[in-house]
């Protein structure tokens, strides 16, 4: 058994005993499937449980009625009306008027007078109230909500009092009439948790908190409420996508069993039954209820019947009454059968809901090197469920703010009803990625949306790590990102190197153009960059080959990258070696090729040994020359990088099979 | 784990069956060694220990006798008659597998990263402008005597049975050397070192490009056919 579902039923258990279950009676759904906290899934009835609000699409609003059933009841009274807002997403606020929300109770004149002129009256009317409520309800996921509830109750006494006159010689009585009044807003908080798919828990607090409270004066004390603070506890069961089991909990081992079944056409048929140990028979009341719902409207029956009319006739007798077995306003031993209506609408954002986000998992950070990769390559996906009875087309779409302009949406993916399906997130980012110095992360949102739809039917939340710009994730795929040779630092430097050195070309004559300037560019860089470690002592982190230039130095692929830079910017092809020797990954280094664009054939004029140099195709499929360069030794000169490229190459490719057996890759960079 | 590592090290060094040790038992005439990367010939003398990246010369009239030491200790002795290039490197056996390996990346040839289908490709100008109009004088084709060298090096791989290698090396010498990889009886080596190499399909291959060669006399045509036919038996 889930921990959490344990300690709710102990709580309940514990609890056994001190207050009766909180039923509201105001809307037949709630009336029709009695355990309700569970099942509060707009306005209607969310004084039994504030935490339901959370389901409110957009505005809600509804009104009820109802009327007595006995002959002496006056025909229909207006019950009350709510309204609820959704907000921010994940709060939603409503209100409830109420007027009908009272007990009347009244107690017979213990004074009897005789004769035509004497005043007739009850003794004493008691009225208990609750006309205003207001509720808030916060989804801290797509599974626990909670809430918070304020009731304003009113308790008013009226006295009739009796006074004796004599004029002249005549004594008769007058009557008067003393009001007297009490009142207090009560505060109530509830929680709501999707234990699974198919349960729901929810647990209200009643009476946490009272404010304002004024008590009645103590010549009616007798009438006082003294609200205590109780625990609810209701589950509801999704037998099927039609039927709904619910049963709750009060702490005086009342509560009630109900269900809901919404075999289509909008038609939902509900029954319940209640029961309270303190109530003769033990199952006290039965409620039926009926609804139909079409598009934005809802409108709903119930009928609600006490097994036993002993004591609801609204008729008390003083020496009998306890106000403590009042610990509802609506139900309680003194309420009546009646019959009640309700209308239900909905504006704004009210569209069916055809999808819903299971889950998200990101695949990966993101780097600023390498951001625009996204656009094409998943960052993430999101796992999809179809809630609809019909097929649909999903999508869904990322958004980071400040780091994309706009969400990005995926390809359409078709879910038959009650499927679920992965759907990949692509991302586009802006240029702040760049900017991003070291690592972060942020908030991302995740939608989903069907068709035939053009708003989301869910959302979710992800985070996304942002890595700071110099960060590496290590492969060398990503390494390319970083070569820049259109930097402006990086043409000015490739570009002065040259012409400085332009009088200094040497060699001879049939050297293919671009060996001479790869040689003369990494000449002149031999007595300015220099091997060093990372700064940061890290293998994942690299400069840019500006930094490079300006720190006048840096590791393997720093230097790898400053040097591909600087070749790219005067035309040249490279390309970089990425050795990653087997079972020993920490001595994985990198170096670089560069294209000399000769024909094999010509390789002598070059070097009269082959293995200085590697026969391999270029972007245009052409088989040419490249020239293998250690960078980390280029500070020696080129000779010496060539040659300990070569050896290198030789060493890991020939000797070693590396190419072959995949432990050496080959990354184009142009 | 630095044993670990040296062992793996050990263990695939040994996969790769190179010669332990080389040295040169016996010398006549002109023989000279290259070390490594490196563009210079040094003279050699017999006694001289080689190292398994150096490259061996014979001159005119030259010649040379190696005792070639594997790692398990079996001793091989090798002649290097006249006129010959060899990479010692090539002295030694390949799996099958790393054979198959290595004729894949000659074919591929370039090993590079591909640019994933879904990965962001920018298409490249059809025409490029720019091109440095002012070049130098033509280079020099590979001297082709040095060609013959080479490919007389990888005959002396095939009469020693290193049949991969054979053929390995007599691709890439076809690719610096182009005249050369188009005379019947240097590709009918390659075949036959891939068949020797019981690299059925690849020698069949071979052997099949071997008739498109222009000029073939029906000799030569009947002895493919003949060859091809005792590869598929």
């Amino acid at each position: 058994m889930n921990p959490g579902f344990r300690i709710l039923i102990i709580l309940g258990m514990v609890m056994l005993g001190s207050a009766t279950y909180g039923q509201s009676l105001i809307f037949p759904r709630a009336i029709g499937m009695g355990a309700y906290g569970s099942s509060v899934k707009d306005s209607r009835a969310f004084t039994a449980n504030p935490a339901g609000l959370v389901n409110i699409r957009d505005w809600d609003f509804s009104t009820a009625t109802y009327t007595g059933v006995s002959t002496t009841d006056r025909g229909f009274v207006f019950h009350g009306l709510t309204f609820g807002k959704r907000f921010l997403d994940r709060e939603a606020l409503a209100f409830q008027y109420a007027p009908g929300t009272s007990l009347t109770l009244t107690v017979p004149p213990t004074l009897s007078i005789g004769g035509s002129n004497t005043p007739v009256s009850n003794d004493r009317e008691i009225t208990y109230e609750e006309p205003f409520a207001i509720g808030f309800g916060h989804a801290f996921s797509g599974t626990l909500s909670v809430g918070i509830l304020g009731r304003l109750q009113r308790q008013k006494v009226m006295d009739t009092q009796f006074e004796i006159m004599v004029r002249d010689t005549t004594v008769y009585p007058v009557t008067s009439k003393v009001s007297y009044e009490a009142h207090a807003w009560l505060g109530d908080a509830g929680i709501s948790w999707n234990a699974s798919e198919r349960f729901v828990i929810a647990v209200v607090g009643r009476n946490l908190i009272r404010l304002g409270e004024t008590l009645l004066p103590d010549a009616v004390a007798e009438y006082r409420l003294s609200p205590t603070t109780s625990v609810e506890l209701s589950g509801a069961y999704i037998a099927s996508a039609d039927l709904r089991l619910v049963g709750g909990l009060a702490t005086d081992a009342s509560g009630a069993l109900g269900c809901e079944w919404t075999p289509g056409y909008g038609l939902a048929f509900r029954g319940a039954v209640y029961g309270d140990q303190n109530e003769t028979p033990f199952l006290y009341a039965v409620g039926l209820s009926a609804g139909w719902s079409y598009e934005f409207l809802e409108v709903d029956a119930s009928y609600l019947r006490f097994t036993s009319q002993e004591g609801r006739s609204g008729v008390i007798n003083a020496a009998e009454f306890d106000p403590r077995k009042i610990t509802n306003i609506d139900l309680n031993p003194y309420s009546r059968d009646r019959i009640s209506f309700s209308i239900r609408a909905m504006f704004g954002n009210v569209r069916e809901s055809l999808a819903r986000i299971e889950s998200v998992e990101m695949y990966s950070a993101v780097y600023p090197s390498s951001f625009e990769v996204f656009a094409y390559r998943p960052i993430g996906k999101a796992r999809v469920r179809n809630i609809s009875a019909k097929p649909i087309q999903a999508r869904a779409s990322i958004f980071v703010e400040k780091f994309m302009d706009m969400p990005t949406e995926s390809q359409a993916v078709t879910i038959p009803p009650g499927g679920v399906a992965d759907i990949e997130l692509n991302a586009v980012f802006n240029d702040r990625v760049k900017d991003v110095a070291a690592m972060t992360i942020r908030d991302a949102s995740v939608y989903a949306n069907a068709t035939p739809a053009e708003v989301y039917d869910d959302r979710a939340p992800a985070r996304i790590t942002f890595r700071g710009k110099n960060d590496w994730d290590g492969s060398v795929e990503s390494l390319r990102f970083f070569v820049q040779p259109d930097d402006p630092d990086v043409l000015r430097a490739s570009r002065d190197m040259l012409l400085q050195s332009r009088d200094a070309k040497t060699g001879s004559g049939s050297e293919p153009d671009a060996f001479i300037r790869a040689r003369t560019l990494i000449n002149a860089f031999a007595g300015q960059l220099m091997y060093v470690s990372d700064p940061k002592q890290s293998a994942d982190f690299v400069q840019y080959p500006a930094e490079t230039l300006r720190l006048r130095g840096g590791d393997c692929d720093d230097m790898s990258v400053c040097f591909a830079s600087l070749l790219s910017s005067i035309g040249i092809s490279t390309a970089f070696v990425d050795v990653v020797p087997p079972g020993a990954p920490e001595r994985s280094h990198i170096y670089l090729l560069f294209d000399t664009g000769l024909d094999p054939k010509f390789g002598a004029s070059i070097s009269d040994n082959p293995k200085r140099y590697v026969v391999r195709k270029n972007r245009e499929g052409m088989e040419t020359i490249w020239i293998p360069v250690e960078t980390t030794v280029a500070a020696r000169g080129f000779d010496e990088a060539w040659t300990g490229g070569a050896q290198r190459y030789f060493d890991d490719v020939e000797v070693g099979l590396g190419l072959a057996k995949r432990w050496v890759r080959i990354v184009d960079i142009n | 784990m630095k044993t670990a590592f040296v062992l793996l090290c050990s263990v695939s060094l040994v996969t790769i069956s190179l010669a332990g040790e080389i040295v040169v038992q016996k010398i006549q005439g002109e023989v000279s060694v290259r070390q490594g990367v490196t563009e210079v010939w040094n003279r050699i003398a017999a006694g001289d220990v080689l190292r398994p990246d150096d490259t061996m010369k014979t001159g005119v009239k030259g010649s040379a006798v190696l005792l070639v030491r594997g790692e398990s200790g079996e001793a091989k002795r090798i002649t290097l008659p006249q006129e010959v290039i060899v990479d010692l490197s090539d002295i030694r056996d390949l799996t099958q597998e790393e054979l198959m390996l290595k004729l894949t990346m000659e074919k591929v040839r370039s090993s590079s990263y591909q640019w994933k289908n879904n990965e962001l490709q920018i298409p490249r100008a059809a025409v490029v402008h720019g091109g440095n109009v002012t070049s130098p004088e033509g280079p020099a084709q590979n001297d082709p005597a040095v060609g013959v060298f080479r490919l007389n090096g990888t005959r002396v791989l095939f009469e020693n049975g290193f049949y991969s290698t054979c053929a390995l090396k007599s691709m890439e010498v076809f690719r610096l050397y182009p005249a050369l990889g188009r005379k019947f009886e240097n590709r009918l080596l390659v075949a036959e070192a891939l068949g020797k190499a019981r690299l059925r399909g690849e020698a069949l291959n071979e052997y099949g490009s071997l008739l498109t060669l222009d000029g073939l006399s029906p000799d030569q045509q009947d002895l493919v056919k003949a060859r091809m036919a005792e590869l598929k038996r």
